[in-house]
């Protein structure tokens, strides 16, 4: 992985390893009359194999924009003006201006680039069986691969896992919220894909399943299952733990990135510094902090 | 899962609507003001020939055999025999003919009319409906403003003006009934070529208002089907176009099918006016007829049919909406 900084919002820095993937000059808009809204604003990122860049920002950043236009999954009122994925020796063009544009993509969609989604407790159809929408995944890129051996398939990996086979014969509704976000990332990567956008992927979930999640994609990128991850979240402290790298996106730009780490302890942007003093710090010395500033607050206006 | 017990639930809930039902039917002709032994006799002494003695022994006749000197209860319970061994009573108004044989010269008329128009309206309806919502633009638009004001339009104003169009100014088909005059029904090719004229207005007035109603419901729900987040992922995924329609296609027909239970019973409905409009021999025109005449036997049995028909259309959809939501299924059969 590699940073500079250019007037557009590149970010690059040395890599460690090959590079996997290559993403220049994307930028979204939202609208596509004259009143557009610039949501992700000329950001290219680099990404060597079995890294995993932490994506981070404030809501509205335009994080989720650029995952998705990164995953090939922009689709009206979001276009992609401009923008290439360069990865495996292949430029994609990134730009989705018409409905074909979503068709040129398929082929790429699950397999070259795959997407962890930011709402997978509503990602699995309620009126499909788990093994049905693996079938289909599977059957999306090789049509002629039979149903017991897409399950096969499904049901290797998820004993990999340490996860239960018997979910691939539930409902959505059947599966805890834990379980469900598992089974996604399963399905996410089951066609072991290069590079996979997990866009706020523990958001939803408790500690304990966050944990379990956060364990599962770490142990799926040294199985060499995937290659690469763009982990997007706005939750830090996830990502200083997970990510060997990390960007940090202000309105559209990337402001700053670099090693977590080096990023994290010597923050050179202010907008990343301010971010970093925003997380929440759990331990007694802050609660004091917070009860002597309202006691203050109280001595200033005045108790009844 | 377990789809026996749901389908054990619904038919016990089934039955007890079904015992309401019978008991309705029974009581509502009864709690009409007027005797129709009064109308049989005033019809017999319109030519001015009977006496009033004879009016009088007829009156005790008519009454003594249609057991009107009975008291309700024994009325009712001498009516639940008789529809339990499938016999509908003698008419009041065509004395002697039964009503069994009344209704089944009706019944296959409104049959052919109604059974087509529900289905044909309800597949029709719900694929243009789902065309719509996926192609959105100028042929969204023009679907939804069409089929909106098709929705909004009650089946006999259809009917009339399809009538005066086609039949009245236009002359291209027949203006009443089911067949022409002087021919007998049976199953031959000419007397069905010659049914087949007559049916076409009363079976489109059904079938377009049908079709403009499922069309709307199914647009909307398919539009936001489009929004949900599994279609979403199954795009990322690669999943292919028409794989994804099937997905959505299942989902918004989920209430689809709730409506084409609602449906069937304003069609039914609305079916008995359509028949009433073209002079269709079916039962809308036999109800007409019988409630003009106190007739009550032919009234509780044409009343009975169309009860029974809408409980078993619902019992039926209930049990499809059970097969194709595993949610609802879990849910009724009290799954944990």
């Amino acid at each position: 992985m590699s940073t500079t900084n250019t007037p557009s919002g590149t970010a690059s820095s040395p890599s460690r390893s090959g590079i996997l993937a290559r993403a220049e000059n994307i930028r979204c808009v939202y609208g596509g009359g004259e009143e557009d809204f610039t949501a992700v604003d000329g950001v290219s990122i680099e990404l060597g194999e079995g890294e995993i860049l932490g994506l981070a920002g404030e809501s509205g950043c335009g994080k989720t924009t650029l995952g998705n236009a990164l995953a090939m999954i922009a689709t009206p009122p979001l276009y992609v003006l401009s923008g290439t994925l360069e990865i495996d020796g292949e430029t994609i063009d990134l730009s989705t201006l018409q409905p074909s544009d979503l068709k040129r993509h398929r082929p790429y969609r699950g397999r070259t680039v795959s997407m962890l989604p930011q709402g997978a407790m509503n990602s699995i159809s309620p009126t499909l069986r788990i093994s049905s929408l693996v079938r289909d995944v599977m059957r999306a890129h090789d049509p002629k691969i039979t149903k017991d051996e897409a399950l096969d398939l499904a049901r290797e990996r998820l004993k990999m896992l340490d996860m239960p086979v018997r979910v691939l014969d539930s409902y959505a509704h059947q599966l805890s919220g834990g379980m469900k976000q598992r089974m996604i990332t399963v399905i996410s990567t089951l066609q072991n894909p290069r590079l996979l956008i997990a866009d706020e992927p523990t958001s939803a979930l408790d500690v304990s399943s966050q944990r379990m999640l956060v364990e599962m994609l770490l142990e799926m990128v040294q199985q060499g299952i995937m290659s690469g991850v763009v982990f997007v979240t706005h939750d830090l402290p996830v990502l200083s733990q997970v990510s060997d790298k990390l960007a940090i996106m202000n309105a559209g730009s990337i402001v700053e990135s670099g090693p977590t780490r080096q990023l994290v302890e010597n923050a050179q942007h202010p907008y990343t510094r301010k971010l970093l003093s925003s997380v929440l710090d759990p331990s007694q010395e802050t609660r004091r902090r917070g009860v002597a500033r309202r006691s203050t607050t109280t001595e200033e206006v005045g108790t009844p | 899962m377990n789809l026996g017990r749901y389908i054990a639930q619904k038919t016990v809930w089934y039955l007890v609507a079904l015992v309401a039902a019978v008991g309705l039917n029974f009581l509502l002709p009864r709690l009409v003001p007027g005797n129709p032994v009064d109308v049989i006799v005033s019809n017999l002494s319109r030519g001015g020939s009977v006496t009033s003695e004879q009016q009088k022994q007829v009156y005790e006749s008519y009454v003594q055999e249609f057991g009107l000197d009975q008291s309700l209860w024994a009325q009712f319970l001498t009516y639940l025999g008789k529809v339990f061994t499938g016999d509908l009573g003698t008419s009041f108004a065509y004395y002697p003919a039964s009503v069994n044989d009344l209704v089944g010269q009706a019944l296959p008329w409104s049959i052919a009319v109604q059974l087509p128009a529900i289905l044909i309206g309800w597949i029709l309806g719900n694929v243009v409906g789902a065309i719509a919502a996926f192609r959105g633009g100028n042929w969204d638009r023009s679907v939804f403003t069409s089929s909106l004001f098709l929705s909004a339009m009650p089946y006999y104003c259809l009917s009339i003006l399809l009538l005066y169009g086609f039949a009245v100014v236009a002359g291209i088909f027949p203006v009443g009934g089911a067949y022409s005059l002087g021919l007998t029904p049976e199953f031959s090719l000419s007397f069905i070529w010659d049914a087949v004229s007559y049916y076409w207005l009363p079976f489109l007035s059904l079938v377009v208002v049908f079709i403009g109603g499922q069309a709307v419901g199914m647009r909307s729900m398919a539009i936001y089907e489009l929004g949900g987040d599994y279609v979403n992922y199954a795009r990322a995924m690669g999943i292919r176009d028409n794989k994804i329609t099937q997905y959505i296609f299942r989902n918004a027909m989920l209430p689809q099918i709730t409506g084409l239970a609602l449906a069937i019973g304003t069609l039914v409905g609305g079916a008995l006016i359509t028949e009433l409009v073209f002079s269709y021999p079916g039962v809308g025109t036999l109800l007409f007829n019988a409630i003009s005449a106190n007739d009550y036997p032919v009234i509780q049995a044409v009343t009975l049919i169309i009860t029974v028909a809408v409980l078993v259309a619902n019992f039926a959809v209930e049990i499809v909406y059970g097969i194709v939501d595993p949610r609802i299924r879990a849910a009724k059969s009290g799954e944990k």
